[in-house]
Parts: structure tokens; sequence; C-alpha cells
């Protein structure tokens, strides 16, 4: 792919007159040609299991299909813990969780992959919608976000998140979370509102641009300091545990600090292990937390559970294009928001830029593929020109875009003076697994919230709609879990529903030697299965060692 | 030594050649390292797990960074900083420890953070901190009552690198969020909000599930 050179795609910025950009009339067929889900050859019908028949991308395909790397024999004199319940990911959605089943007076253990707060949720920049102003109201939110999501999403759901979504934002206040109010003097000064892409009013809450900074702190501070809640940090879940009725009775977590398996008996589990981002779908580079690896999708799959738009994926449209070392990163849609225009090489802006992700990620493809890009030592993208919003309102990069100037800095940018590149990056899975409004799954006992679960956005996710999402479904199934478990674990668990999937994977002719879930990226040079057989392998040597002596 | 667009630095006590302009986390599992721990947001700085001691050719300072959003060079020594044991919390305090005592705010940072006013302007935690904050300011003000340090500490990532530098155990950074916390959950009453809470608690808004959509 190439596009126009940067210095002379800089030159024609500066000789850019701005004229709005022309009139969008035919976005369906803009998404069929230009965004990513749509592309022949990326996704393949699934096989085996509750989904049998739908088509998802090939890359997730081969992980819902993929083998358990334990066996029974793995787990032999593993540690036994009992809980009332299991959460397991510690971003928004799983504090949350756990949060509740604590308020409620249960035992719960929340186990995470790397350590808390290490998610997703960190990460978010733009904010957290709540219908909350005069214009505004819950009907609207969830009208504008059904229709956002291409009408596909379940009603209830949204209707559930618009519904709750001020309570949400109490309940955060409570916590200890600040947002940014239109009067920094008063105290009861109305919040600050921004109009999410695809919205009709301004419905966007926020703390200057790094909500999820603010979110993050304040919701690991207080399960930190919940003496109820015990914390496992490194502490991947890498199969749920099942009865011979097919009940989900617990998981199995891998302890990455001691190298050891440790069974926890829970009467209920809670799933909140985040997205796909981190396996880099269609070769796209990603904006997301390095753990963001399916693996709470993949088991919950091969445990039994329906999921729903799982060839569904949100491809953010402004990713750092441009240096290399930051390539993927987010720039939040707070540019946009603000004002921000989208630019391509030839100095002219070529799509409304408040205008659903969807769209302007495959406009901004479609610039790229047709080679109106800019390029730069190979990398190609578009402009986001900072410079003249800056131009605009004087002092916005240092009040209100504090992560965008941050960037800047990185990558030794000055954006005062500068556009930055920019190009769609990997964002959000917009799908996932079936729950309801409690966040129960298709398979008794089990919950998922957060990214990993499915049906709030449809096909499409709106700016601000995942964090409201987390903390509210985080809570109902917090609360819901807490309410319904059984203090007494369930007598008998195993690895029962294994027999079934293995046999369904041997008779459908898919590989039984491809496991999963991976739990890090590719890049991250680890290998599940290796780190068992080294850890067998290990034991033993320290065995024969001893006896020589 | 140097070589094409290639430098020579030691991770851990480990030689590793890395590109010019990688970041020093990338260089790690560029060389084939196995990365399980110490990293999250892989680049934008937020999530604090990558912290690492820097040391640069000929020079003898020792600096505190992010490896995510640290650049790779020639001769640069770094070892990676692993995380606080988990005894560490000596701070713990309960949300509902704020309900009506606004008026003790200044006892109730004493009693909880009684460490705070013992600082002794070393500057350890701002030489420490990866964002460059005021923190020893910020402390300062906490311990005096003077709730504006919550400020100081808005761009915090929680980092932890000023608690492992304080000699006093003061966990600034937990001081930071103790304070914004704590102001947030007692004054923040947004008019907007209120109304609306009140609007779908009274039952005057609610949502039409098959409202037609245009």
């Amino acid at each position: 792919m190439a596009g126009i050179a940067y210095e002379q795609a800089l030159a024609n910025l500066r000789k850019s007159d701005y004229a709005s950009p022309p009139e969008l009339t035919d976005k369906q067929s803009l998404l069929k040609k230009y965004h990513p889900d749509y592309q022949e050859g990326s996704t393949q019908k699934l096989v085996v299991g509750a989904n049998k028949g739908d088509a998802c991308p090939t890359t997730l395909a081969k992980l819902l299909q993929s083998n358990a790397p334990i066996t029974d024999a793995d787990l032999a004199g593993a540690l036994v813990i009992n809980t009332e319940v299991l959460v397991v990911g510690a971003g928004g959605a799983g504090c949350a969780a756990a949060l509740e089943v604590s308020a409620a007076g249960r035992k719960v253990i929340l186990a995470t992959k790397l350590r808390i707060g290490d998610s997703n949720t960190v990460m978010a920049e733009g904010g957290i919608q709540a219908a909350v102003g005069e214009d505004d109201s819950p009907q609207t939110h969830y009208t504008d976000t059904l229709k956002a999501g291409h009408l596909c999403a379940d009603k209830k759901l949204v209707a559930q998140l618009a519904i709750s979504a001020p309570k949400t934002i109490r309940w955060l206040i409570e916590q200890g979370m600040s947002f940014d109010r239109e009067d920094t003097s008063s105290l009861s000064s109305k919040l600050l509102r921004k109009k999410p892409g695809g919205a009709t009013r301004a419905r966007i809450l926020s703390f200057k641009d790094y909500t999820g900074v603010e979110m993050m702190r304040v919701l690991r501070e207080a399960v930190e300091l919940d003496e109820r809640i015990i914390v496992w940090n490194r502490c991947p879940l890498v199969e749920l545990l099942s009865d011979e009725d097919g009940n989900c009775v617990g998981g199995v977590v891998y302890d990455l600090s001691t190298h050891r398996f440790m069974l926890v008996r829970a009467s209920k589990v809670i799933l909140a292990t985040g997205g796909t981002g981190r396996l880099h779908l269609n070769n796209f580079p990603t904006s997301n937390h390095y753990g963001a690896t399916a693996d709470g999708m993949v088991l919950a799959y091969r445990i039994g559970a329906k999921l729903r738009e799982i060839d569904s994926y949100q491809y953010h449209p402004t990713g750092v294009a441009w240096p290399s070392f930051r390539l993927g990163g987010l720039i939040s849609e707070a540019a946009r928001s603000a004002g921000a225009y989208l630019v391509n090489g030839e100095g002219k802006r070529f799509i409304d830029e408040l205008l659903p992700r969807d769209i302007v990620s495959s406009a901004i493809l479609r610039e790229c593929a047709e080679g109106r890009g800019v390029e730069r030592e190979g990398k190609v993208g578009v402009f986001l020109d900072v410079p003249d919003l800056e131009r605009r309102n004087p002092g916005i990069l240092k009040d209100r875009l504090v992560s965008l100037s941050h960037l800047g800095k990185q990558c030794d940018i000055d954006l005062t003076k500068e556009p930055v590149m920019v190009r769609p990056t990997l964002h959000y899975q917009n799908g996932g697994v079936v729950i309801d409004e409690n966040g129960m799954t298709t398979v008794p006992n089990l919950y998922c919230v957060g990214e990993m679960s499915g049906g709030i956005h449809g096909r499409n996710r709106m700016m601000g709609n995942a964090l409201q999402e987390i903390i509210t479904f985080g809570r109902r199934a917090g609360e819901h879990a807490a309410l319904t478990a059984n203090q007494y674990p369930a007598p008998k668990v195993g690895l029962f529903h294994l027999y079934n999937w293995q046999r369904e994977l041997i008779l459908s002719n898919v590989p039984t030697d491809v496991y999963g879930p991976i739990l890090f990226p590719e890049y991250g040079n680890f290998d599940f299965h290796k780190e068992i057989s080294l850890r067998t392998r290990t034991k033993h040597s320290v065995k024969s060692n001893n006896d020589s002596h | 030594m140097k070589e094409n667009n290639c430098v020579s630095l030691v991770v851990n006590g480990k030689q590793l050649k890395a590109d010019e302009g990688c970041s020093i986390l990338e260089a790690v599992m560029k060389s084939g390292e196995t990365v399980t721990d110490n990293i999250g947001c892989s680049g934008q700085g937020v999530c604090g797990s990558c912290r690492v001691l820097v040391r640069r050719q000929d020079e003898k300072k020792i600096i505190s960074t992010l490896a995510c959003e640290t650049k790779v060079e020639e001769g640069l020594q770094v070892s990676f900083l692993d995380h606080l044991p988990v005894n560490h919390r000596q701070h713990v305090y309960k949300t509902n420890d704020w309900e009506g005592k606004s008026w003790n705010i200044l006892q109730r940072i004493n009693e909880v953070f009684p460490e705070a006013k013992h600082c002794r302007h070393c500057g350890g935690c701002d030489n420490a901190c990866p964002k460059h904050l005021e923190v020893q300011k910020g402390v300062n003000m906490a311990a005096e009552g003077d709730l504006n340090a919550a400020a100081i500490f808005n761009e915090c990532i929680m980092c932890n690198l000023c608690t492992i530098a304080c000699p006093e155990m003061i966990s600034p950074n937990h001081l930071g969020t103790y304070v914004r916390r704590l102001t947030t959950a007692m004054t923040l009453r947004p008019s907007d909000l209120l109304r609306r809470l009140h609007q779908i608690d009274s039952g005057e808004m609610t949502i039409d599930l098959d409202a037609e959509i245009k």
C-alpha cells in the first residue's frame, strides 16, 4: 500500500481549506468494501460447539475449537480451595462484581492473569455514557445504542444499560471516582458532557481524557482494601470445572509464580476476562492490553455457552499509524469529539468525523487503499489535525487532551505544530457470550460480564458504552451470584465437559493438538502446554537429583 | 558494540541486542524472553506495571521509569522491579469511615496515614515518579488537611514507585488516592445527576422497549 509522501501531505494540509467532507450516501457499500469484518476469506464456520455453523474470524475459530492443555492427571494433588463465588479477571467488570459479592457478605476469590487493574479498563480514555442531560433521557440512550449497533442488540440488555447508567455514575462517585464538571468552582455543577460518535445527544461523562485511569485506580484501591476479597495476581484461569450434568462448579487456576494448579470449587463463577484484541485479527495492530487473548470466551464456549455476533469487531478509527513503537495505540475519540478533523494526504476532509466508528474506520481504510493516504517510513495513514484543533481552541491539549499530549511527547511530535498519523486499530469485540440482564450465560452457575459478553452493542459499540457496561453488568452479576450462591460447593467437580468436547473435536476432524486458551500473545513467547510439560520434567529432575545424593 | 541501527543493552543482567527506536519492553519480547509479568498497557504508559531502574552509559545516576515508553539506547542498563510484597499495605481504611465526618478530615488523614507528617523532604518520591508529579508537595498538603492535594495526584498511575522510594513508609500514591476518593465521595453532587436519579427512582422516567425507532 502506497500513499502520498509525508512532506508533500504536510504541505497539502497546510494549504487546506477544511471544506466539509462530501456527504456519505451509501454507508452499506462503504462497510462492505472496506470494513475488515466483511473481507472475504477472513472468517470460517465453526464445526463444533453451541455455535456450530456460525462464522467468526479464522484466528478466533482456531481457539474456540481448541483442546484443553490439561487432563485429570495434571490436576492430581492440586490444591483444592472452596469459595462461594469465583471471579476471574480484575479489570473494571471483575472488580465491580467482586465488590458486590463482598458487599453481600459472600466469600469471593478474584483471580487475575496479570495483576489487579492491568486491563483494558485502565487504558480507556474517552469516557462513560449516562443520560443525565436535560435534553437527554434513558430512552434516547437506549435508542441511540440500538441504532449505532445496527439494530441487532438484545433490547432488554440495552434497556438495562440505559436505565442503570445514572445509578452506576452515583455508585462510582460513592467509591470516590471523580468526573469533570461544567463549572469546576461549584460542587453541584452539572457534569461536563461530550457527544459520542453516532449519538443524538451529548452523553459522555469523563475525567479528562484518562477516564479509565481514574476509574481503575479507585476500583483497585476499593478491592485491595476490602479484607473479604481474596485477590490472586498472576493466576490465569486455564479451564472451568464441571459436574456430570454439565453445570459449572468452579475453575482450574494456574499460579504463574509457583507453577502449580489450584482447583477452585465455587458455587458461582463470574468470568470478566476481557476481549480479543491481542489475537490481532486480520493482522491488525491493536489498542488493547497485553492480556486480551479471549481466554474466558474460549473456556465458556468449551463448557457449552452460546456466543453471538462473534464475527463483529470494532476497529477504532484513530490508532497510531506512525511511529512503529506506538503502532495501534489509541487516540481517544475525545479528540474528534472536541472537533479535530481527519484529513487525507491531499489535504482534504473525507468523512464526517463523528459518524459511527465502523463507518469512519472504513472511510480511512478507503483513503489508504485508494492512494490518498499519507506515507511515512513505510507506514500509511491519514492525518488527525490536532494543531488545527489547538488553533481553534487554544489550551485544549494541555487542559483536556492530556493523554494525547503525552502521546505527542512519547513520539517526539509537537502536537501544536504537527498532526499525528492515524489508521484503524483493532479495538473491541462487539459480540461475545450470550447473557441475560444478570450476566447469566446458558450454562448453569456461569456468568460473563464485560467485553467478553455479547448482546449489548449489537454490531457496533458506541464510545462510552463499554465503561458503562462493565460497571452496570459487573455489579448486577456480582449481586445476583451472591444472592443465589450456595455456601456448600458441589460434591463432585471435574473436567466432565472435556470428554464430550474432545469426542466432538475428533468426530468433526478438528485437530486435537491445538491448545487453548493461549493466555499471552505470541510475542510473549509463552506456551502453556510446554510450561506444563516443563513443570513435570522439573519435578522429576528435582526428584532424581535428590535420589543421587 | 553498536551495529547498523542496532544497540546493545543489559536487561536484568542479560545482554540483549535491539533495534534503535524500539522500547525496552519491545526489546525484551523480541529477544525471545517469556513475558508474563511486569507488563500491561504495553506503551500507553497508564498501568504502571513495567517499572524499571535504568542507568545510561557513562552516567552514575539511576532513574526509575516505565519500560514500555522508554526507548533503548546503547549501553543502557535496565532492571525490572518486582511487584511489592503482598503485605506491603500499611494504610487501611473503609469508605464508610468518611460518612458524617467531614469536619474531622485532618484527623482521619492522620489516623490512616500517620507517617505523612513525618515527611523528610528528601524528594525521593518526586525523583521516583515516572509521571513527574509533585508528589512531595501533595503529601505535605494532605498532611496539613489541604484537600487541593487531590489535584496533584490527578495523573497518578499507581505504579507504587514513590511508595518504594519513601524512607518514612508514607505510601504517597495511596495517600493521594485516599484524598481524591474522600473529596469526591463526600462532595461531588452534580445537580443534573441528582435530578435524573430522582426521575428514575420516582418512575417518571422509564424505557419503552417497543418504542418506534426512527
